[in-house]
């Protein structure tokens, strides 16, 4: 732990840099959930959130690999991510494999796509349950308290940095801002198609594109999907780049 | 925040509609979502073409005559809500902040006994077809459970539109889709690639798709998956086809 003390301190500052500069949520989020995976040492992170509808959606995660979206897609039937919105506190499944009987379907599946275990921490708002951050990890590795720990304040910082800071007085500021985060990452998921169908490669390629595209120009990956998806960004500029 | 909200809410809106022996309509939803967030009156209005939207339904007189007012002034919660900020909630249009945003509406409102508004954008994403606006004569927030039954009205709202251009029947969205497929990263994926494909905006292609999934009778998150994975085309290319006959949008509605 004291070994990564500088990652950790480095992380905090990038992301609360990213909190007080020009704000993207999705970028924001992207990063968080990447950081997730440096500072902690899990094989993957995603972030949950969920919807009037009592879905739970997926807003980040630190690979867009097809069985990692499985996985969070299913948590809307069953799964420690479930549980842990639910409950309101953390769901720590150290060995998926004898989680069988609690989440036939999602310990099938996260056994499948090489996780042998998964921590589930709460991205809470005073009483209120907004989503979670979870934490894949591989056969045969679990996190220490004080990881976990950390776990829980990076899961903070993804609510402070989707409700901002004025949001979180005010009930009306808050619905306007998650449902700002959840409709920017549907448009994010809509100019990946338009990618993917315009280069012929798949979805999470696609991804990865607008995420580099981004960077270089220095553009929020947010304005770029808008931009795609309306028509008004040179998508042969967004492709050439990434060569 | 629970599934049982999304059920109940179609099952209000079909019943209303049943009553009247009629298939859910947008004027339905208008008047059960008044009634559900205990609103005064409601309005729905739909976008035709970049910039203009026209008011479709309403739950009553007073509500079509506001619907008119804002939409000749050009200004209020609605536009707001129609211009991407989102859900606009005004509970007290007669208050200095609401006068100052929109100074021409916000008295005109409140002359009229309007004291509250509250506009939800019928969107998903880059498509946003439409807006549902709530009239209270009173001032003073929705509660926590009404805000989510407005944007589950919304969503409702925003499929029987979507539906409506696709030459879908009404029921579609509350029957098949009851499994939530219209929410899934997939389908928005889908969608984005099929508008690159048969060369229209995201929201037709959200239309074809949807009609799509209907006419095969299979569920939309795996037609959209088929897309992602290129087994079915839309452009006549070399996987899958369009639906034969009467499913293809007119582009309008009445």
């Amino acid at each position: 732990m004291s070994a990564s003390a500088d990652r950790v301190r480095d992380a905090f500052v990038v992301l609360t840099d990213t909190l007080v500069a020009d704000f993207d949520v999705l970028d924001f989020l992207e990063l968080l959930a990447n950081r997730c995976v440096e500072v902690l040492g899990v094989r993957a992170a995603g972030l949950l959130l969920a919807d009037h509808r009592g879905r739970l959606n997926l807003v980040a995660a630190s690979t867009e690999q097809a069985r990692l979206l499985e996985l969070f897609e299913l948590q809307n039937q069953e799964g420690p991510g479930l549980d842990c919105y639910h409950s309101g506190r953390p769901v720590h499944a150290t060995d998926l494999a004898a989680a069988a009987d609690r989440w036939p379907r999602f310990a099938a599946a996260a056994g499948a796509a090489g996780f042998g275990s998964v921590h589930a921490l709460p991205m809470r708002l005073r009483e209120e349950v907004i989503g979670g951050l979870n934490l894949f990890c591989g056969n045969g590795s679990t996190l220490e308290t004080d990881v976990v720990e950390l776990g829980q304040a990076l899961a903070d910082l993804a609510t402070v940095g989707i409700l901002h800071e004025r949001a979180v007085r005010d009930r009306d500021l808050v619905l306007a801002q998650l449902q700002a985060a959840l409709n920017s990452r549907v448009l994010l998921d809509q100019a990946k198609g338009v990618l993917a169908e315009y280069t012929g490669g798949s979805v999470g390629e696609a991804h990865a594109r607008l995420r580099d595209h981004a960077a270089r120009t220095g553009r929020s990956i947010g304005d770029l999907a808008a931009a795609v998806v309306r028509g008004s960004a040179d998508l042969a500029e967004v492709v050439r780049g990434a060569d | 925040m629970d599934q049982d909200r999304v059920v109940r809410v179609w099952a209000l809106i079909t019943e209303h509609a049943q009553r009247e022996g009629a298939s859910a309509s947008l004027r339905h939803v208008c008047v059960v979502c008044a009634r559900a967030v205990a609103a005064t009156g409601s309005g729905l209005s739909i976008t035709r073409g970049r910039g203009r939207h026209d008011p479709v339904a309403t739950s009553d007189a007073a509500s079509a005559e506001l619907a008119e007012l804002q939409f000749t002034l050009g200004e209020g919660p609605s536009a707001d809500a129609l211009d991407g900020a989102g859900p606009v909630l005004a509970a007290d249009l007669s208050a200095a902040a609401s006068r100052r945003r929109w100074p021409v509406f916000a008295p005109a409102a409140t002359k009229r006994g309007v004291l509250a508004m509250f506009s939800f954008p019928l969107e998903l994403g880059a498509v946003r077809v439409g807006v549902l606006d709530l009239y209270r004569d009173r001032t003073g927030p929705l509660s926590g459970a009404q805000l989510a039954d407005a944007l589950v009205f919304a969503d409702a709202a925003l499929l029987l539109v979507l539906d409506d251009r696709g030459g879908i029947p009404a029921a579609y969205a509350d029957l098949v889709d009851g499994g939530f497929d219209e929410w899934r990263a997939e389908v928005h994926q889908a969608a984005g690639m099929l508008s690159v494909q048969l060369g229209v905006e995201v929201e037709e292609a959200l239309v074809r798709l949807r009609a799509y999934a209907f006419t095969q009778d299979r569920r939309l998150a795996a037609v959209a998956r088929d897309v992602i994975e290129r087994r079915v085309r839309f452009d006549g290319g070399r996987a899958g086809k369009l639906p034969e006959g009467g499913n293809e949008p007119d582009g309008e509605e009445n």
